[in-house]
């Protein structure tokens, strides 16, 4: 297999192909801090893309609810449970990857969910990881918690799908990274669904064919963000473009703040595909489980992210998050104003760092009347 | 390896009958073994594998082997051989494929994959072989590809989620929303937006019409539908296993008379046969009976 160079594992590891890379690539950080599970991203998508016959129990948009939702049921730990124990030394891999543990006679360590375990898509919801006690609430840190974790294709630098389907009927876009399935040439041999290590790769009984993700690329096209960004009330989600770090655009905001200011993270980084969208932790969850989900790169996020009130950069393009449907390619902060550009320095959008404060007194004095809500 | 057993047959029958020769005529010749498939000429080519016509003509036991060379592979043996019996018309051969498989596999869904069969000949029926493993670049070869998933849509299976998940409950398509059907073609156009392979015209989208797809390809990886889709196919249930007559036209330049070569292949969906996931055979000598048209 040739060798190619992830930098999420900080090392060239083997891949069924050279390392080519778009020429844009689609990128995404999603603030996992914010999301409140309203699952309108999932809604979004289905009505979108998937709400044709074979595709019931399809979501190419997801949010479950960590430690205890898996959609479909038990996607990661399965998967980590056949990959074993791997070890990283500081922010380089020394495990395995689904690539080099693969067994003989296939191309990709993985395994195939049955229509069983796509059944239960909100399995766990709402799942502490342990009993609340009496009184458990007043104490912080919790001692159990939950996060929701939003998950869509990561559109990977080096996709399971592509490399373990036997015809070639996955391919990347050279023009920005978006992953594709053939429809006309996938024979339904799902490969690609036994591969895709998120799982995000679906079998259409209907069709015969395997159906995923496609980045909403008609909208991407337009300079437009996907369904399940646009459509985001907890504006938990920024789309745009990452490059690699020593290609890194410091006006960018992706860029920004996945090479710079490191507050998002890759999912499961070490299965080894180089995926492109990334996580904020969730500050609440313990750092064993966070590092085992993003890499060794959680507690600097965090770090990072609380100092967020003392870092203006970093508050501004967090308020730049959902904030319009345009997708951003270049940021630039005047005073206390983020400015959301497009790649020609255009004004798209124009936000507050701080919103400013209204306090409105309980007594209006000169008309002597008590000012209350009413229910 | 395979080629080897083979000719260790054919070695092991060549000393049988020199052994027979020397010990004199006391004892009766054995019929030789069969080293091809012979496809007898007949005026009508029968459409089922219960049809007394298959009777004319000689069986050939085929060794499967696993497709172990091409990632992803078949690990573990199948099906050790299948039973071949061919026909012809002079104008398209008729094959009766028969083996060994416990369990009927005729539903395709998520981890769940459809018994099949295949017919490979090459595209050209001349000395310059392609690899037996789906040809290779400049010597195609030409598949018929029957699988029990179409033949259940055509022996009346509904195609629909109902069929694979009874107790289903389908909340709404929006292609069905009441009022839709005051615009002509408004509801059908809007369920192809959801099915982009079957509005793309792909073959493995189920077809109620054809249980076999006519396919081509010239190395693994390769296998695309081919110009005519004219073979059909007939699968049913042995107490053991399958048997299913698949027809096709006779190749460009095999007629009666002449040779050629063929393959075959069988997959079985409950071990996870699927694509490459395969037993097969080699090449097989394949000769037509009948005179050569002058």
């Amino acid at each position: 297999m040739p060798r190619v160079y992830n930098w999420q594992l900080g090392r060239e590891m083997s891949y069924w192909y050279p390392e080519v890379r778009a020429k844009k690539q689609f990128g995404a950080i999603f603030d996992v801090n914010k999301c409140i599970a309203c699952q309108t991203c999932t809604l979004a998508c289905k009505t979108t893309w998937t709400s044709g016959k074979g595709q019931e129990s399809m979501l190419w948009n997801n949010v479950e609810s960590k430690p205890y939702g898996f959609y479909p049921l038990g996607w990661d730990v399965k998967l980590l449970d056949m990959l074993g124990a791997q070890d990283w030394k500081g922010k380089t891999y020394q495990g395995k990857t689904i690539f080099e543990s693969a067994p003989a006679g296939e191309r990709v360590l993985g395994w195939r969910p049955d229509s069983r375990d796509y059944a239960y898509p909100n399995v766990g919801e709402d799942d502490c990881a342990g009993d609340i006690t009496k009184g458990a609430h007043m104490t912080l840190p919790h001692m159990n918690w939950f996060f929701y974790l939003a998950r869509i294709c990561n559109h990977c630098t080096y996709p399971g799908c592509l490399a373990a389907c036997p015809r070639g009927s996955i391919y990347k876009r050279p023009e920005d990274g978006i992953v594709l399935v053939d429809q006309g040439k996938c024979r339904g041999y799902q490969e690609c669904v036994k591969a895709c290590p998120y799982k995000k790769v679906f079998f259409n009984p209907m069709t015969g064919t395997s159906e995923k993700c496609i980045g909403c690329y008609p909208k991407q096209e337009q300079g437009l963000a996907p369904q399940c960004f646009s459509n985001c009330i907890g504006k938990i989600r920024m789309a745009g473009s990452i490059s690699k770090p020593d290609q890194m655009r410091e006006d960018n905001p992706i860029d920004y703040l996945i090479h710079v200011k490191k507050i998002a993270l890759p999912l499961f980084p070490q299965f080894g595909l180089e995926p492109n969208v990334y996580y904020v932790p969730p500050l609440h969850a313990p750092a064993a489980f966070l590092t085992q989900i993003f890499g060794p790169g959680v507690e600097e996020a965090t770090k990072a992210y609380l100092n967020a009130p003392n870092d203006p950069d970093l508050m501004g393009l967090l308020a730049l998050f959902g904030s319009t449907e345009q997708i951003i390619p270049r940021f630039r902060r005047v005073g206390g104003e983020m400015l959301g550009l497009d790649e020609d320095g255009t004004e798209l959008i124009r936000v507050p760092i701080q919103e400013p404060k209204y306090i409105r007194m309980a007594v209006d004095a000169a008309r002597g009347v008590l000012l209350t809500n009413v229910p | 390896m395979a080629y080897g057993r083979l000719g260790r047959r054919t070695w092991m029958a060549a000393a049988g009958v020199l052994a027979a020769g020397l010990w004199g005529c006391s004892r009766p010749v054995p019929p030789a073994p069969v080293t091809e498939v012979r496809a007898v000429q007949v005026a009508a080519l029968p459409s089922t594998p219960e049809d007394a016509q298959w009777g004319s003509g000689e069986a050939f036991r085929a060794p499967l082997i696993l497709q172990d060379m091409v990632e992803p592979r078949k690990m573990v043996a199948g099906a050790t051989e299948v039973t071949v019996r061919a026909l012809t018309d002079g104008k398209s051969i008729a094959f009766r494929l028969e083996w060994a498989d416990a369990t009927e596999d005729s539903v395709r869904d998520a981890a769940r994959f459809t018994d099949a069969c295949a017919v490979q000949l090459p595209s050209n029926s001349g000395p310059d072989t392609p690899a037996p493993q789906m040809g290779e670049p400049g010597r195609p070869v030409e598949i018929a590809f029957w699988t029990a998933t179409a033949q259940a849509f055509i022996d009346g299976r509904p195609d629909d989620l109902k069929s694979l998940h009874p107790n289903a409950n389908i909340d709404h398509y929006p292609f069905e929303a009441p009022g839709l059907e005051k615009t002509p073609g408004k509801a059908e156009e809007m369920a192809k937006q959801y099915a982009p392979a079957k509005s793309l015209g792909n073959i493995v989208s189920p077809s109620p019409k054809k249980s076999v797809q006519d396919l081509m390809a010239d190395g693994p990886g390769t296998m695309r539908p081919a110009p005519s889709q004219s073979s059909t196919g007939l699968g049913r249930r042995t107490g053991a296993g399958w048997a299913v007559v698949i027809t096709r036209p006779l190749p460009s330049g095999l007629a009666p008379g002449g040779t050629s070569l063929v393959a075959f292949a069988v997959w079985n969906g409950s071990d996870g046969d699927v694509g490459g996931r395969k037993m097969r055979t080699v090449w097989i000598p394949l000769t037509l009976t009948g005179a050569k048209k002058p």
